[in-house]
């Protein structure tokens, strides 16, 4: 059995606690283990950002705690959690969100400059991951310069690069075309099968859905199913 | 990476970090020449003063300047003055007698100083005969010989040649006078001072003020005014009991008005920088406020709050470090020039002489005053990124991302 990454016990986020209580999530508790492929679906506004949020130490929770590792991320403070994350958790966003002035090899190396890893370790690194995104002849383009699909490979190389122990990506194929967003998601795979790497989506998108090997389903803040992908697709062809 | 990140930021708003780049050097320049220009107009009237009026010491009996009395003289002066000459410090020295009397002519009276000199020495000392514009200097063959200047020339409707009276309280306290022949008009940048001094030859007057052969100032110009307080010090053990004064002790006004001027020109630069600093927070605060989302992403990524703070800092130093050497370049060329041809005030130049000031300004700006300014924009650098930092350090990542 895999080790669990992440432990979300109890899990509330309560908007405007003192007049009208709005839960964007409401006691939800999560397991996720190593290697894990999960996608987190659900309709806007039922939650998916909010434990994206919550998991990858972006928000604090009302109610309940996130451990990572064995970490409970809710206690940390300030530095002390930009640190934890710099060194734990990878984030791909649904904008890409690079650096403008940086090329793709400085993104790439961006997160492990700021571990202060070694020269040799980080060229290394970076040209391994550029040859796995397939984009060794973009090293010196601007983000300007790349398409929408390169752009978010290399946020997918960037978020690898140090080797997290997990990657959170919010709505990761919401912006691309679908020739894109499949291969972003082959790429994603064969990371997570190579690396053992585990991936955690927030996703309205059926292909990241059908590609996952588990599916949470949100709806009003509260988990309401966790199964495989199979199942839903047999649940959808039984309704 | 971070100066990497910061350096190339200040190019994503091109015009708008142009304009800013230009306001600083604008604004440099500005500072750096006014600085210039009101150090040099200090600088001319110190030394105007020191060359001309005052010396850099001076030496007289210790009664002597409380009533300016005559019977207060230097006992054995002249002496004094041999051995002060010797030393190797010394660019110039001489003796005089100074009296606080009257001259009259048919036309009125004015109160004055009159300033017996040794001729010779009073030339190396003050260059009195540089400042003559009608008339010579002594005639070391002649006696009772004046040179008066051309205000009081005016006030008392005189001409080269014509006579008048000086009248005074000898030793004793015994009215003294006698007549003197205009040998020559001076004109000096100092019209307070033009308005009250005479010269005539010593020995011409230290019989009539009872002092024959004694003297009771000395004046001491220096090679160097770097030496000052060293030569000050050794005057003092060398000639115990002698009043020993600097410039600045003999004219504290003057002395006022150097520290006074140092500080207004700080106070002046500080402004033109503080209202740079207004921009430039407006210009980060605008870089800021529209990359929002993109530090959300740093804060989330791991890019911990110092090196947000140091990132912003970074910029806004690289912003104002790229103005700076135009507008030191700027200001140096126009210093430079100035220097050179200097800027003329001479429609004011009346109010600039009532002052003691020349017209004409020739700028100068010191190492230790350009050292001054460019601490003082590397403060309004760290200043002006303080806000926008502050900022940036109190963004939600969560939040940020949404935007």
């Amino acid at each position: 059995m895999q080790k669990t990454v992440i432990d979300a016990h109890n899990l509330s986020k309560i908007y405007d606690e003192k007049t009208i209580p709005v839960y964007a999530l409401n006691k939800v508790h999560l397991h996720i283990s190593r290697g894990e492929f999960t996608a987190i679906k659900g309709p806007s506004g039922s939650g998916k950002t909010t434990l994206l949020n919550m998991i990858g130490g972006l928000d604090i929770p009302s109610e309940g705690f996130v451990e990572i590792n064995g970490t409970n991320i809710t206690k940390l403070k300030g530095n002390e959690l930009i640190d934890f994350r710099l060194n734990n958790i990878g984030f791909v966003f649904q904008s890409y969100n690079l650096i403008p002035v940086l090329t793709t090899k400085e993104n790439i190396e961006f997160i492990m400059l700021l571990q202060k890893r070694s020269k040799k370790e980080t060229d290394q690194r970076v040209s391994e991951l550029l040859k796995q995104i397939g984009l060794e002849d973009k090293i010196n383009k601007r983000p300007r310069e790349l398409s929408g699909g390169q752009q978010q490979r290399v946020a997918v190389a960037r978020a690898l690069a140090p080797k997290p122990q997990f990657i959170l990506a919010d709505e990761p194929t919401a912006n691309l075309d679908s020739v894109s967003a499949e291969n972003l998601l082959d790429m994603m795979l064969q990371l997570n099968q190579e690396e053992n790497m585990t991936f955690v989506f927030s996703t309205h998108d059926q292909r990241v859905i059908n590609r996952a090997r588990r599916v949470i389903t949100l709806e009003d803040g509260k988990i309401v199913a966790d199964t495989a992908p199979t199942t839903i697709i047999h649940e959808q062809l039984l309704e | 990476m971070l100066t990497k990140i910061a350096s190339r930021n200040i190019w994503r708003s091109k015009k708008r970090s142009l304009i800013i780049i230009t306001a600083v050097s604008i604004g440099l320049w500005a500072g750096i020449f006014m600085m210039a220009f009101y150090n040099g107009m200090i600088e001319q009237r110190v030394n105007s003063a020191i060359t001309s009026e005052l010396s850099h010491i001076q030496l007289h009996n210790r009664e002597f300047r409380k009533e300016y009395e005559i019977k207060y003289h230097l006992p054995k002066g002249k002496k004094m003055l041999e051995v002060i000459r010797k030393d190797n410090k010394v660019k110039a020295a001489s003796a005089r007698i100074i009296i606080k009397g009257m001259i009259a002519s048919p036309s009125g009276s004015s109160g004055i100083t009159i300033n017996g000199v040794i001729p010779e020495l009073e030339q190396q000392l003050t260059n009195l005969k540089g400042k003559i514009i009608k008339g010579s200097y002594f005639d070391p063959k002649k006696n009772n010989e004046i040179i008066l200047s051309e205000k009081l020339r005016k006030k008392l409707n005189l001409n080269l040649n014509k006579k008048n009276i000086l009248t005074f309280q000898d030793k004793n306290g015994n009215l003294a006078s006698a007549a003197f022949r205009i040998k020559a008009i001076y004109k000096t940048i100092n019209t307070p001072y033009d308005d009250s001094n005479v010269f005539v030859k010593i020995n011409d007057i230290d019989s009539l003020a009872g002092i024959p052969n004694e003297v009771n100032e000395i004046a001491v110009l220096l090679q160097s005014s770097k030496s000052l307080n060293e030569t000050q010090n050794e005057l003092k053990q060398e000639f115990p009991g002698t009043e020993i004064m600097s410039w600045m002790e003999i004219a504290p006004e003057l002395r006022l008005t150097v520290s006074v001027g140092d500080q207004m020109v700080f106070i002046f630069m500080g402004i033109i920088l503080l209202a740079l600093a207004f921009g430039i927070v407006n210009t980060m605060m605008m870089a800021v406020l529209e990359r929002t989302r993109e530090i959300g992403m740093l804060l989330a990524l791991g890019m911990n709050k110092f090196k947000i703070f140091m990132m912003i800092l970074l910029e806004t130093f690289f912003l104002i470090l790229a103005g700076c050497p135009i507008g030191i370049l700027l200001g140096f060329l126009s210093i430079a020039i100035s220097q050179r041809t200097g800027i003329d005030f001479s429609n004011f130049s009346e109010v600039y002489s009532s002052f003691g000031y020349s017209s004409i300004i020739y700028p100068s700006l010191t190492v230790r005053q350009f050292e001054i300014i460019m601490f003082l924009v590397v403060i309004t650098a760290i200043f002006s990124a303080l806000l926008p930092a502050r900022r940036a350090l109190q963004l939600n990542p969560a939040e940020s991302l949404k935007k």
